[in-house]
């Protein structure tokens, strides 16, 4: 007996490639997901108006982690780790991690995939 | 190896279990660390259909190329991987065998790499190394099915076209 993979009910618009990819590697294995089901507030002016906020590109419920996807080379991914940083002093009980090219490249065991850059 | 032999076989004395190896790069790991291990054991394979992505001919979902020889139920099943990253594969795995009610279900890797984990619930009782974020060939680990059977793990270095 195999477990029935999961899927998410509607496929959403994605922003590049990369999270495609993602999405297409999570199903694969089974793994639910949804796409940017949550806006972090960050920082707040004088006025109590957001300036500042993230929306990390997926939430895997059973793993109650949320995931952000970056195409980036990993050092050049400083803005968003600061963003993440930012939300991990704010939100300490949330669980957030960075999903890298390299991630979807050890998992397809292919090395000249063409993700949007 | 010796050191992991042995916790291995103090663990899992008198309890007869079985090292589950998912094919192909776990083959070397498996095959030393069984040696390694002084207690009875018995060893078995699985295959899975590895992630392609969008490739054509490409699977839409994993699904087992060969499946286990013998029924776990009951067993104590220490499933012996090549390397541990997002845990994705491994999830899998663990749900499908979990699904077989094995009397427990532990984890040996050789490779780990926590930091890039996804699925992090893993029972993993047994690491040998925590490695940085290379790719490794040689040792069973591959690149495009070569290179398995260099005696020793070495980085390999990539330049993209």
């Amino acid at each position: 007996m195999t477990p029935v993979p999961a899927r998410s009910a509607q496929t959403p618009r994605f922003a590049n490639d990369a999270e495609r990819e993602c999405a297409r590697l999570l199903d694969f294995y089974g793994v639910p997901w949804e796409y940017e089901p949550r806006t972090f507030a960050l920082t707040e002016g004088e006025d109590g108006r957001v300036t500042e906020a993230f929306t990390p590109d997926f939430y895997l419920p059973e793993q109650d982690l949320y995931v952000e996807v970056t195409v980036m080379k990993q050092t050049l991914v400083t803005r968003k780790n600061r963003k993440l940083r930012k939300l991990r002093a704010r939100y300490p009980n949330v669980r957030i991690k960075l999903f890298y090219r390299r991630d979807i490249e050890r998992l397809a065991q292919r090395f000249r995939l063409d993700f949007a850059r | 190896m010796r050191e992991l032999g042995a916790q291995v076989a103090g663990d899992y004395e008198g309890l007869d279990p079985v090292l589950v190896a998912p094919l192909k790069g776990s083959l070397f790991f498996v095959a030393d660390l069984s040696r390694a291990i002084r207690a009875v054991h018995e060893l078995d394979f699985v295959e899975l259909a590895g992630y392609g992505g969008a490739a054509p001919g490409g699977h839409e979902h994993v699904r087992l190329l060969k499946d286990l020889n013998a029924p776990i139920e009951g067993r104590h099943v220490l499933v012996v991987e090549d390397v541990v990253d997002t845990g994705l594969t491994l999830n899998y795995l663990r749900k499908l065998l979990e699904l077989r009610q094995p009397a427990s279900l532990g984890i040996a890797t050789l490779l780990d790499r926590p930091y890039r984990r996804l699925v992090d619930d893993l029972p993993v009782r047994y690491v040998g190394f925590v490695v940085p974020d290379e790719y490794f060939v040689g040792y069973g680990f591959d690149l495009d099915e070569r290179h398995r059977n260099l005696p020793e793990l070495r980085v390999a270095e990539f330049r993209r076209t």
